[in-house]
């Protein structure tokens, strides 16, 4: 008996120190997660918006959506967080558009698994860039080869299953933007 | 093994005679999974040191007071909170870093090297002894994931240290930064080493029959030839 | 629909064991053998889906609630430990022929990154209770495929001549990395 309650007293003050210890460790790190986590939304939300100064989270609805102002103050388009399947796993962007939704104003991707120097190519500005010529009414198209209409993309030989991938995760976020707006949410 | 118990000896044991990786084939899950760069690999490694250097030495200083039942479970708390506290300190200070390396980082708790040492080798010898063990294991470590992360980045993406060391006109092979590349360039370093290390026993066993035929020579001339016949 | 996405994509597309590095310890360890990897396999399997259910209570219903997440590792790695003790003992008690079978395993599978790595990829991607299980149990079936067609392989291998230097653990990793390669061929099913 006493060999077992020197047991549990041995593991709960191990247990003890260590959550205390770390518990403070936490409070003193929490502030600075917290803030990189921040400057990195922002850092991505003034890549899709290359004219935006100032961004502001837009409360009340499951989605994470800003809208980005210029230097004036006046609304210059909204940002969203967008997501879905790609090739491997799981795709995490950052869409922008107009006030008006017709314009896409920018891409970049946030997050992503997929195979390193083929499907990972999404990352480069030379995909992303094609976005900001391209017109989502009613939706965007990823071609092969060639576009044709303002719809079209050019997707990346070799990754053509994440280039459709990420087509289709910001056709849907645009639907999704196109729902807000309707109900007066944006 | 080393017969000598100095510090030095301790540390050098785990750069090379018992090289946590080509030796005791510990922690391999890491080392697969990160060494895509030298930096991701080298990361790891630190922080795998550290953990090592840490729990090493708490374990080593409170063994006495440990039950013999509880001794896993307690060791396996001390690690984890140095695990953690190295994930939240990354995450505070380096978020790149972290963010590129991942669930990896938790999983140090899990790393066969920490737990292997603490019970191997700190729950039995001294502070000191112990602290100079980890930073060999984790040097020896850092050593092996410094040279696969190499490899890997230069034939998988023509860098190193994230410079473009290769010319364009050399196609990366890409293989290497998949997991695939990682099996096959852990498995020939791996052949490799034990390739050097059977090279090195041939010549001390070559050396004591030289030896032992000079002395035979000294008492029976004959010898030799036969020996030579033999092998 | 999505439940069978999340187990194929655990078991066959992102193998646990080929693709996330997860369990190589045992995947190098116990695959000389068809019939013992399979048993590791089987004991693995459900001591992960075991810890699927366990760590997504002990995460979504304690640590996030009280917002002590960063005690989630500690907590993890206890839990993972006191179940395997818990599951050895009761199939030693209940069933001797399983025990005989599966025992020398259960404490290996302590250690086997493959468990917390399940917990951490569950905490971090934000799965449901049903659909960490599938999660699991498809974790623990791309283990047990990556064993025993290893283990297959490698009862093959002892009959052939390799070089000295690469027999052992160099071989096995080469066959792994074919074996991966192999694997490579899944991705795009989901």
């Amino acid at each position: 008996m006493n060999n077992v309650t020197k047991m549990l007293v041995t593991l709960v003050v191990i247990g003890a120190i260590s959550g205390g210890l770390l518990a403070k460790i936490f409070e003193w790190a929490d502030p600075q997660i917290k803030a990189n986590a921040q400057r990195e939304t922002e850092r991505a939300i003034f890549v899709v918006h290359p004219e935006g100064k100032k961004q502001e989270k837009v409360t009340g609805i499951p989605d994470e959506l800003y809208k980005v102002m210029d230097v004036k103050g006046n609304l210059i388009g909204y940002a969203i967080q967008i997501k879905g399947n790609g090739f491997q796993g799981v795709i995490k962007m950052m869409m922008g558009v107009s006030p008006d939704l017709k314009k896409i104003t920018g891409l970049t991707v946030l997050d992503q698994v997929e195979t390193p120097g083929l499907g990972s190519e999404i990352t480069k500005e030379s995909f992303t860039d094609q976005f900001k010529k391209v017109d989502p009414t009613p939706a965007i198209v990823g071609k092969k080869g060639a576009t044709e209409t303002p719809n079209d993309i050019l997707t990346i030989t070799g990754a053509t299953i994440s280039s459709v991938a990420v087509v289709k995760i910001m056709n849907l976020g645009i639907e999704e933007l196109r729902k807000l707006k309707k109900e007066g949410k944006i | 093994m080393s017969k000598s118990n100095s510090p030095i000896n301790d540390f050098m044991n785990g750069i090379w005679k018992q090289n946590p990786i080509f030796k005791q084939v510990l922690g391999t899950c890491p080392t697969l999974a990160v060494t895509v760069s030298v930096v991701n690999g080298v990361a790891m490694g630190l922080a795998t040191t550290f953990v090592l250097l840490f729990s090493s030495l708490i374990i080593s200083m409170i063994k006495s007071l440990i039950p013999n039942q509880v001794r896993i479970a307690a060791y396996i708390v001390v690690i984890a909170t140095f695990v953690t506290i190295v994930d939240i300190v990354m995450k505070a200070q380096f978020p790149e870093l972290s963010k590129a390396l991942g669930p990896f980082i938790p999983l140090i708790v899990v790393n066969c090297i920490i737990l292997g040492r603490a019970e191997a080798f700190a729950s039995k010898n001294t502070v000191v002894r112990s602290g100079f063990d980890a930073l060999g294991m984790g040097a020896g470590f850092t050593l092996a994931l410094l040279v696969i992360g190499g490899i890997r980045e230069i034939l998988g993406s023509n860098k190193l240290f994230g410079f473009v060391v290769l010319p364009d006109t050399v196609e990366p092979m890409l293989i290497f930064i998949l997991p695939a590349g990682a099996f096959l360039t852990l498995g020939i370093l791996f052949g490799i080493a034990n390739n050097y290390e059977q090279k090195q026993k041939d010549k001390i066993i070559q050396k004591a029959i030289a030896a032992e035929r000079s002395a035979k020579l000294v008492t029976v001339p004959a010898a030799p030839q036969t020996e030579t016949e033999e092998a | 629909m999505d439940l069978l996405l999340i187990f194929l994509s655990a078991a066959i597309v992102n193998n646990f064991v080929l693709s996330y590095f997860l369990g190589i310890c045992p995947f190098i360890g116990v695959s000389n053998k068809l019939t013992s990897a399979f048993s590791m396999g089987v004991a693995t399997t459900f001591v992960l889906v075991l810890t699927a259910v366990v760590t997504w209570m002990i995460n979504n219903l304690i640590l996030l609630p009280a917002g002590l997440d960063y005690l989630q590792y500690v907590s993890f790695i206890l839990v993972i430990a006191s179940l395997v003790q818990f599951v050895e003992m009761f199939i030693k008690k209940t069933s001797q022929p399983l025990y005989r079978a599966l025992g020398i395993y259960l404490p290996l599978i302590t250690t086997n990154c493959a468990i917390l790595g399940l917990a951490l990829f569950m905490a971090l991607r934000d799965y449901s209770m049903m659909e960490s299980i599938f999660f699991g149990l498809g974790a623990g079936t791309g283990f047990t495929l990556a064993l025993v067609i290893m283990a297959g392989i490698r009862e093959e291998l002892e009959l052939a001549d390799i070089p000295k230097p690469f027999r052992g653990v160099p071989i096995t990793l080469i066959t792994a990395g074919l074996l991966a390669m192999a694997f490579m061929g899944f991705s795009g099913l989901i």
